[in-house]
């Protein structure tokens, strides 16, 4: 049997290796050698080759002085720690009361999941509404019954408006992330919650002890999800705020770097793309080994 | 005692009832308010936007269809959308299989730079991309095919690969003796044997690439062949000049969400079923 497999492994994987190199890995190789040339997207810049158009490291330099990137990248910063620690939060709240529920579980996974179907641009519109004429008009401007100023104007203050789509985002991706702490919930034997009770173990030690460490495998899986989803945000940003008002974040940037320049520069968008790798890349391997560390600990 | 405990419990109960159905209230919202937001004119969207229209006036909907060429536009979607799940799924799980029965260094290290590959955000490559499918003359909905091709293998294969784990050996053998050749071994025996995490695989990047703004628009652009979501953003970014024309959004919204619901209310327990299982190999 090994001869017969090995005799097919070539020809069965090659379609796959096909598309891979072509979609992936050429473009991406591609990518880091232009980042450091003069590219202008159809030509490169005083030569008909790239390797005849390098420029150094003039275009990395460029985008550390720009201020455009450094607020976009500060911004994605801020907008991810808000939204994993929110979308933690919401969703491992969900499926711990989701659980201890009686009748119904199915009906509220259904719904509190079904956000997580649609698309991020369609449903930013809608929302791009409702923060600006629900939110600040109807509900919390200052004739109606709650004035909350937090509440209203949204999407015009950078401060606000980090909120604003993190609210949008633990909207949409609350419910997939219950499913995955469900799952972990369910996992945990129940007689070690009997073991503890016998003990005489209260609620907020028994969640402590026993809950929290056993459910660092799901949370390893949800902060990674989390976190590289905020990260790489796009649609939202795009319907919500359109980048305005200092609501830029780094997807966005380097989409509108090649519109801001002309001619284009796609050379400082390949920079400021070529960073980007870099930045999910650490922070995605340093949580995955951190959390794992954890777990084993645990 | 007893009757105290099972009053305080029942106290508890209708407090988490409460809150969750407060939370299901606000997940719906935006949909309620979607659909009763898409018979309005535009006067009657600012000044209620909440309330329900005062008539289900269709008029609204039939001029966004219009304005996203509804026709084309779901048939782009769905061509696009069904040839590149069938292209992932065929690829990858034929991949994934052989990698599982070749304990070779070389499959080692192909599935090292496909697992390794998840890393690289779609932006990072997208310009070279782009320019490299020009030269390629696949600039077009074909070359689309082949992209998200490309771009849900990683997963795919990720996924296929912890399942085919579990399919015993003997069975496989047993088939090859049996005079199956290699086609009817992986389609008949081995790929069945699989079938939840297909639907998982099949859920997941159909609503992936089903909702894709990027790569159509990086693609396609304001050409005809557009998508339902890039229809919908150009139908927005070109007639906005003026505040946004909500009547037209709003439908326009409702169109592109309504196959999605369809879909979800027919086969909710598999997604859900479905999407729960591969969150936990992942």
């Amino acid at each position: 049997m090994e001869k017969y497999y090995k005799k097919w492994f070539k020809v069965l994987s090659l379609p796959a290796v096909i598309l891979f190199v072509v979609v992936i890995l050429v473009p991406f190789v591609m990518g880091v050698a232009y980042s450091f040339t003069a590219w202008r997207g159809s030509y490169f810049k005083g030569s008909e080759h790239w390797y005849g158009a390098l420029i150094g490291l003039k275009n990395y330099i460029k985008v550390f002085n720009s201020q455009k990137f450094i607020s976009a990248f500060l911004y994605t910063i801020k907008f991810t720690v808000v939204a994993v620690i929110v979308k933690n939060i919401v969703s491992l709240a969900l499926a711990l009361m989701v659980r201890r529920i009686g009748k119904g579980k199915g009906i509220f996974r259904t719904i509190y999941f079904f956000p997580n179907l649609l698309g991020g641009l369609a449903m930013g519109f809608v929302w791009s509404f409702i923060f600006q004429n629900v939110f600040s008009m109807m509900l919390f401007g200052e004739d109606s019954p709650i004035h909350i100023p937090f509440l209203t104007n949204m999407l015009q203050d950078p401060n606000k408006a980090v909120f604003a789509m993190a609210l949008m985002a633990t909207w949409q991706t609350a419910g997939y992330l219950m499913l995955i702490y469900l799952n972990g919930l369910n996992n945990i034997p129940e007689d070690l919650y009997e073991a503890a009770s016998i003990d005489g173990a209260t609620a907020i030690q028994k969640f402590r002890h026993i809950t929290v460490p056993m459910l660092m495998p799901a949370f390893t899986i949800v902060f990674f999800l989390t976190l590289s989803s905020s990260f790489k945000m796009l649609d939202e940003n795009l319907a919500l705020t359109n980048g305005d008002f200092g609501t830029r974040m780094l997807s966005l940037q380097i989409l509108l770097t090649t519109r801001e320049n002309t001619p284009p520069n796609y050379g400082m968008a390949q920079a400021q793309a070529v960073i980007f790798f870099i930045l999910i890349a650490v922070v995605s391997i340093a949580q995955v080994i951190i959390t794992k560390r954890k777990e084993i600990e645990a | 005692m007893r009757e105290g405990m099972s009053s305080r419990k029942k106290i508890k109960q209708g407090i988490l009832y409460a809150i969750m159905g407060l939370v299901a209230v606000y997940t719906l919202f935006p949909i309620y308010f979607l659909f009763v937001n898409s018979f309005k004119s535009q006067k009657e969207i600012v000044a209620s936007p909440i309330s329900l229209p005062a008539s289900f006036d269709f008029t609204y909907l039939k001029n966004a269809a219009e304005q996203i060429r509804l026709g084309e536009s779901v048939v782009n979607t769905l061509v696009i959308t069904v040839a590149a799940v069938v292209l992932i799924v065929l690829v990858s799980s034929l991949t994934a299989w052989m990698m599982v029965r070749n304990k070779t260094k070389g499959s080692n290290l192909l599935f090292l730079c496909f697992t390794a590959a998840m890393l690289i955000p779609f932006q990072s490559v997208m310009y070279p991309l782009v320019n490299l499918m020009e030269n390629l003359g696949l600039k077009n909905t074909g070359g689309l095919i082949l992209m998200y091709g490309g771009f849900g293998l990683s997963m795919t294969v990720f996924l296929y690969h912890g399942f085919f784990k579990s399919v015993p050996l003997s069975l496989e053998e047993a088939a090859v003796i049996d005079g199956a050749n290699i086609f009817q071994l992986f389609f008949r025996v081995v790929f069945p044997l699989v079938k939840p995490i297909t639907a998982t695989v099949v859920i997941t990047n159909a609503m992936w690439i089903w909702n894709d703004y990027l790569l159509p628009f990086l693609i396609i652009g304001n050409n005809d062949s557009k998508t339902l979501t890039l229809s919908l953003y150009y139908a927005k970014s070109l007639s906005g000049q003026y505040g946004n024309p909500w009547e037209l959004i709003f439908p326009a919204v409702l169109i592109c969400v309504v196959p999605i619901l369809v879909v979800f209310i027919f086969l909710q327990r598999n997604i859900i079923e479905g999407i729960a299982a591969g969150a936990v190999k992942g």
